[in-house]
């Protein structure tokens, strides 16, 4: 018999009896909407917890600190190499760092000097996946385009006390004139660069903070190394009275410009959380010292493990309870089509299209309660994320913090459970498709003599 | 092509424990040939309708052996059988048997359908048939919408749709008027004639087996008489049977 068949029949059958089928489906997509709802609980809670409360960056994010004394003998530094070699690796969604430039080049913005603390390039379109924040602007996209840091318009005093606030945005889209300081025939000069504040970091999480760094991309180190002529635009240290030909000789000492750039502060970025471990492991192997925040964060994702298995559990009872009222449904649909069964069994239908029909027919009551299960579960998250803010606020007068989300249904957890519903109505139709099979041939074609 | 060798049958009944045996068959040795209509008669309870199900696979033979088409049929597996039945046998019962949620066209088709054949073929077939037995204008009647003449006759088109080689009927007119019954036979010796199916015939009406070439009397359990059935009619005053072979030769233009 062709499937297609199997499905008329079974269409069919369930218009015999709408009633029953549709708090059969009923109660299958309530099960179903337990069991998403309450797990989603779990995953929410774990969500906003540990990747907003810690940050989803520092979650994902790997710091490298050096490579292994044991495997390189000769330089533990991160050069370009590693930096390839690192977003080669699988999962990764980038490799950020920070490169000091060797002076700070006394910037100066509507003639007013900008007073950070230093310059860093960066790979803006690596911080940019990795989710740098801004507090204005956007990220550079053209040469000459740099950005600030949100403290950059503080200073502090002796005792290390930050002066008042005063807003960086203010300087956004303006020209910063940066003048690159650098020998010619042991003389200092200084040649302007300019470039364009595209954007603003932003604020530090921690109170104690500060950002008061100017970020440049790669282009603009380009350009100020091909004033210095040294690494990094870096300047020797000129003692006072020193002959033009010791500052040669102090210059040549310097790495050159372009060469191989050695990298601080390089993190490696995962695409998820999940990732973080299967990549530390491979660095590991690969011989770079890293730490990530995952590894402490263990301790935490097993408990929210251990809760949202518990969850998940409770939500399948729900639909074990539905899936009594399958195996009902069934099982009634199997005495009273008893005759009907008989009379195909004695022209020559196989037992196993039979059993076929029974359980294709609980399989459709699982799906379809599985499918309306689901919509009405990502209509519950929803309200329960809209809702549940406001009422916690107006009643117990606590401030739920902004994108905190309580519930939260990942794909995985929908295709979880209509695998769960799919697989218990399954089953509770099984006995009844079997006892359709054993019908006795004589005893349902005597039923109506 | 149906062939019993020592076949006896008997059923337990009561609960466990305290079973009684019944006896239904006894020594039953049957051959059936190819394109022969044969009638099974005998008392109520003398068991036909038995003999007729160990045919059909409805029932094991507690011993002996079953023959069709010269496969020992005795042995196959539930599965086996359905396959078995759905290739080789049609089957008309006294009530109809019609599956009353599907229309006459659905009876008709539901053979075909468990054979897995589809589209328009299907639809060609199941047509083709119903305008031969006069039914195709009942085609989407429900079997409550119909009376039992016409009942049997969608149930005559569900067993010939295959075209199997075997029509198994147990009293297939027991539920008919003169008329009807009439009708049905014409419709069994033509095709008996022009396609060459065999039937077994299980009946207590005389007219019906007045059209068999062969006639078994089943008296408690055992075979009594084996007869061709026009030789006995030659000598018989009523002439039963030349009655009914002219009546059927007629069949046709009266209908
Ligand atoms: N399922 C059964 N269980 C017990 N006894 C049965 C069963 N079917 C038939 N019998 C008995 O077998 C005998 C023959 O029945 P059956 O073959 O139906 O006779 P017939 O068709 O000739 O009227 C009867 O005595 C009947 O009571
Ligand atoms: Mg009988």
């Amino acid at each position: 018999m062709k499937l297609g068949d199997q499905f008329r029949f079974v269409r069919q059958n369930m218009k015999k009896n709408k009633t029953r089928l549709f708090m059969t489906v009923l109660a299958t997509a309530m099960g179903c909407a337990f069991l998403i709802v309450l797990a989603s609980v779990g995953f929410g809670l774990q969500q906003s917890i540990v990747d907003n409360i810690v940050g989803d960056r520092l979650v994902t994010g790997i710091d490298i600190y050096s490579k292994d004394p044991s495997k390189f003998k000769e330089d533990t530094n991160l050069y370009d190499a590693d930096i390839k070699d690192l977003q080669a690796i699988p999962n990764v969604k980038a490799v950020t760092y920070r490169n000091f430039i060797g002076q700070w080049m006394e910037p100066t913005i509507d003639g007013e000097p900008v007073t950070g603390d230093r310059t860093f390039q960066v790979d803006f379109q690596a911080e940019e996946r990795a989710g740098f924040s801004l507090s204005a602007g956007r990220m550079p996209q053209k040469n000459n385009e740099v950005i600030l840091g949100y403290n950059i318009r503080q200073q502090r005093d002796d005792q290390g006390v930050p002066s008042e606030y005063k807003d960086a945005s203010e300087w956004l889209n303006k020209t910063i004139v940066l003048n690159v300081g650098y020998y010619e025939n042991g003389v200092l000069k200084k040649k302007p660069i300019e470039a364009v504040v595209a954007g603003i970091s932003a604020k530090p999480t921690k109170e104690w903070k500060m950002d008061q760094a100017l970020y440049v991309g790669v282009d603009l180190l380009g350009q100020v190394e091909s004033i210095t002529g040294t690494q990094r635009g870096e300047l020797p240290y000129v003692e006072e009275g020193s002959t033009p030909e010791q500052i040669e000789e102090l210059l040549k000492q310097l790495p050159a410009p372009g060469g191989d750039r050695n990298y601080i502060e390089v993190q490696v970025i995962a695409g998820h959380a999940n990732d973080v471990k299967g990549i530390s492991e491979v660095l590991r192997e690969k011989g770079y010292f890293n730490h990530s925040i995952a590894d402490e964060l263990k301790q935490v994702n097993l408990m929210f493990l251990i809760m949202k298995i518990g969850l998940i559990f409770v939500g399948t009872i729900a639909v074990i309870i539905a899936s009594i009222g399958i195996f009902n449904t069934m099982t009634m649909a199997v005495t009273e089509r008893a005759q009907d069964i008989g009379i195909m069994k004695a022209i020559g239908a196989h037992p196993s299209v039979i059993r076929k029909i029974f359980l294709l027919e609980s399989a459709l009551i699982g799906i379809m309660g599985a499918v309306i299960g689901t919509i009405v579960s990502y209509g519950i998250s929803f309200a329960v994320n809209a809702g549940l803010p406001v009422l916690i606020q107006t009643f117990m007068e606590e401030k739920v913090p902004d994108g905190f989300l309580f519930s939260v249904i990942p794909p995985y957890l929908t295709a979880l459970a209509c695998a769960i519903a799919l697989g218990v109505a399954m089953l509770s139709g099984y006995r009844p498709a079997l006892r359709a099979t054993r019908i006795d041939v004589l005893r349902a074609l005597r039923r109506d003599v | 092509m149906i062939e019993l060798a020592n076949v006896s049958h008997q059923f337990i009944i009561g609960k466990k424990g305290k079973e009684r045996v019944v006896p239904v068959l006894h020594d039953i040795d049957l051959k059936v040939a190819k394109g022969e209509i044969v009638a099974i008669v005998g008392r109520s309870g003398s068991g036909k309708s038995t003999l007729l199900n160990l045919m059909s696979g409805y029932i094991r033979p507690s011993a002996g052996e079953i023959k069709i088409g010269g496969r020992d049929v005795t042995k196959l597996s539930e599965g086996e059988w359905a396959d078995f039945r759905l290739a080789n046998y049609g089957f008309i019962f006294q009530s109809f048997q019609l599956i009353g949620s599907m229309t006459a066209y659905e009876n008709v088709e539901l053979p075909l359908v468990l054979k897995g054949i589809t589209g328009a073929e299907r639809k060609q077939r199941v047509m083709r048939l119903m305008e031969q037995i006069g039914i195709a204008e009942y085609g989407g009647h429900y079997p409550s919408e119909l009376s039992g003449g016409q009942q049997q006759r969608v149930s005559v088109a569900r067993s010939l749709i295959l075209e199997p080689p075997i029509v198994l009927a147990d009293e297939p007119s027991g539920s008919l008027d003169s008329e009807n019954e009439k009708t049905l036979l014409t419709m069994i010796q033509q095709l008996n004639h022009e396609m060459g199916i065999t039937f077994v015939i299980i009946t207590h009406d005389e007219q019906v087996a007045s059209i068999a070439h062969r006639a078994i009397r089943l008296q408690d359990g055992k075979l009594v008489h084996q007869s061709d059935y026009r030789q006995v009619a030659a000598h018989d005053e009523q002439h039963r049977s030349v009655a009914g072979v002219d009546y059927i030769r007629q069949g046709g233009e009266r209908e």
